[in-house]
């Protein structure tokens, strides 16, 4: 059995393709009952579909990785009615250890467009939750899904990937909360009516602020603004004093040519607030808030240039975490890679089972013969004693040849020992033994990387 | 005996440093079971003490000191698993193991006044003991607030602010403690003053008394700044620097007053 990926994402194809083939939008639990039903390469029907916005992947395990790669691609091609050569030349595709590290690297935020991003973990668990639902996880996907959680969650905890605000707008709410806690309750007033203003009023809304005004030198301007944004109101320009002595968030975005919010103009504004701090973020360019206002006690100033500086060291930071996080997905790949392997001797596990079962059942058949001259219930009960001795004794024969076989680390000694218990117990007529799908399970590590 | 509670304290720092450094799960916990295991022993300590005399010990400086690290502990260890911040305890855990220095190295005189006993006497000393550990708590929240104030202001976002509450928290658990403590050191200096009058001594109430002095100096400070506060806005920092004064004369009462001079010792 392989592991077979297929996908289109961010890194390979652009968003007017990626919004053609999202699987949201056409339903993940329809795409999944049909692929299940194609057996796709041999498929078990062992099928996930990781589908966000930047990424479309399908997740199969399946026995002919080549045929199933060329089938995945139609049915993508066909359930979202694209041409399959729009399609063909921006699909990647990986298998077995190599699409495990893959999803492992998804999980932990390392191959999101923007590097440590919290909502892929949940992304990955929807997908995950979504097969699940649609009976198409198995023993495979689901121990591949909760083994990409734990790097999810362990890169998440070990490592700095997720943390710093990586976007101007964040930041800003970043450095709000930072000051204020929790920014439910808290006023923001916003100076111009233009976009950028809007679209940083909105950020803050979205994070729960009380009440946002628009302050505008033309009134209808700020009223159709704050119509844009929902549930805020506009403020006339005579009126910004007593905006600026309620709010405890002002975003400056002008487009004047000196600056609005001299020092003197803001002291007077926080003379009445009794030490209520105050955060102004001057988005403007030419700035609209004089430097010297950030002297003030209780006020913390930040321009366009001083949020950007913010979002770069924050980016910066969460490069240097990326070796981090990759060392986690290469122990954690370890790990799901030895669980591959035990999975590679099952067959002979499972072929030694039978036979000793057989053995028994055909002694026990014997016995029957031999107890025939008992009293039916002497008769029973007998049977019933020796079955659960041999039972027991051939449990307790096989348990230690079992978990040596499955605690076998090394792929080729695992053939090894296969192939001599094969040969040893007579297997060679019952059916598999451990083999030579077991090698396709070594970790692949990059050249000149040390184990 | 106190030198166990101590060693539990130096690796609940050991803990708390390495939270503050790696922030990881594993050495939150190790950092908070440590503390809890060091409060816990302490606790048994002063439990033994208190059944081998029969009242809290605080008859003298030594129990004293341990007893008032037994409440900046707990009181510590209440504030950390009620907002689940563990990052202050990377300050207070220093001035934890400083003062129990005390207790746990130096002998204690054993003998304790007939005249200091009753029910105001125990009121007197414990409900100073417990406002001098809020002033404690609110003196390291209140570094700590300035700390992050500093790199805020300055724009040079580091270790502090990615590592500590917000601001408008700091301010409200400084306030909180300061209020605390105020209560309780109102509560106590009042006490002390009925049990003077009570036990007919009247060199307990002289002003000449360093001890006296000095408590009624840091009730004016934590006074004002609760009033500043209010009245004229002076929260945040200047309310952070003054819980670090009022806790510095606090300081300056427990330790070289009780050790360097003769005063308040009946």
């Amino acid at each position: 059995m392989h592991l077979l990926l297929v996908g289109i994402s961010h890194r390979t194809a652009p968003v007017e393709l990626r919004e053609r083939v999202d699987f949201q939008a056409r339903g993940v639990e329809l795409a999944l009952r049909t692929l299940a039903a194609r057996k796709a390469g041999g498929s078990a029907g062992e099928i996930a579909v990781l589908s966000t916005c930047n990424r479309a992947e399908l997740y199969l395990a399946c026995d002919d990785v080549e045929q199933a790669k060329s089938e995945l691609v139609s049915f993508v091609s066909a359930f979202h009615e694209v041409d399959v050569k729009a399609i063909e030349p921006h699909v990647y595709d990986v298998a077995d250890l190599e699409a495990a590290r893959h999803l492992f690297r998804v999980a932990a935020g390392l191959d999101s467009l923007v590097v440590g991003e919290p909502q892929i973990l949940g992304q990955v668990k929807e997908a995950h939750s979504s097969a699940r639902q649609a009976e198409t996880a198995g023993p495979l996907l689901n121990r591949l899904f909760h083994a990409c959680f734990a790097v999810g969650k362990r890169v998440r905890t070990e490592t700095n990937l997720g943390s710093g605000a990586v976007s101007v707008s964040y930041a800003a709410v970043a450095l709000a909360r930072k000051i204020f806690g929790d920014l439910a309750g808290r006023s923001v007033v916003v100076l111009g009516a233009g976009e950028m203003g809007k679209l940083t009023a909105q950020h803050m809304k979205s994070q729960g602020v009380k009440q946002v005004t628009i302050v505008s030198r033309t009134i209808a301007h700020a009223a159709r603004t704050a119509e844009t944004i929902g549930g805020a109101i506009a403020a006339r320009w005579e009126d910004m004093d007593a905006a600026l002595a309620a709010a405890d968030i002002v975003i400056t975005a002008t487009g004047a040519a000196t600056p609005i919010l001299t020092k003197a103009r803001v002291e007077s504004v926080m003379r009445p607030r009794r030490g209520r701090p105050l955060f102004i973020i001057d988005i403007a360019v030419p700035r609209d808030v004089e430097a010297a206002a950030g002297e003030i006690e209780q006020v913390f100033l930040y321009n366009i240039d001083d949020l950007q500086a913010s979002v770069r060291e924050n980016l910066a930071k969460r490069a240097s975490e990326v070796e981090r996080a990759e060392k986690i997905v290469d122990e954690e790949l370890d790990k799901f890679a030895s669980w591959l392997r035990s999975r590679g001797v099952i067959p002979t596990v499972v072929a030694l089972r039978q036979s000793f079962e057989s053995i028994r059942r055909s002694e026990l058949d014997r016995l029957d013969f031999k107890l025939s001259s008992l009293p039916p219930d002497a008769r029973e009960e007998a049977r019933a004693r020796v079955d659960e001795i041999t039972h027991l004794l051939v449990e307790k024969l096989l348990l230690t040849p079992t978990e040596q076989l499955k605690g076998l680390a090394d792929p080729e000694t695992a053939t090894m020992y296969a192939e001599a218990i094969t040969r040893v117990f007579g297997l060679d007529d019952a059916e598999p033994r451990a083999d030579s799908r077991v090698e396709q399970f070594r970790p692949k590590r990059p050249s000149g990387q040390k184990r | 005996m106190n030198i166990v509670p101590l060693a539990l304290y130096a690796a609940a720092f050991v803990g708390y440093a390495l939270h503050f450094a790696r922030r990881t799960v594993v050495s939150a916990r190790l950092a908070t079971t440590m503390l809890a295991a060091a409060t816990l022993a302490h606790t048994f300590i002063i439990g033994m003490q208190t059944m081998q005399v029969g009242q809290v010990p605080v008859f003298d400086m030594k129990s004293a000191i341990s007893m008032f690290v037994w409440l900046l502990a707990v009181a510590y260890l209440y504030t950390e698993v009620t907002t689940d911040e563990r990052a202050m305890g990377v300050f207070i855990l220093p001035l934890v193991i400083a003062l129990q220095l005390i207790p746990a190295f130096k002998a204690g005189s054993g003998a304790h006044s007939a005249v200091l006993r009753g029910p105001l006497f125990g009121i007197h000393v414990s409900s100073l003991m417990f406002a001098y550990a809020s002033f404690a708590l609110a003196c390291v929240i209140g570094i700590t607030y300035v700390l992050l104030f500093k790199e805020i202001k300055t724009k040079h976002l580091g270790v502090f602010y990615a590592r500590l509450p917000s601001l408008q928290v700091l301010d409200q658990m400084n306030q909180r403690a300061i209020i605390v403590g105020w209560v309780f050191l109102t509560i106590g200096l009042v006490a002390g003053v009925a049990f003077a009058i009570q036990a007919h001594v009247p060199s307990m109430l002289s002003l000449e008394d360093p001890k006296i002095f000095v408590a009624l100096i840091s009730w004016l400070v934590y006074s004002f700044e609760l009033f500043a506060a209010r009245r004229i806005g002076w929260a945040g920092r200047r309310a952070a620097y003054l819980s670090a004064l009022g806790f510095a004369i606090v300081l300056l009462n427990f330790v070289p007053i009780s050790y360097l001079t003769n005063s308040h010792k009946f």
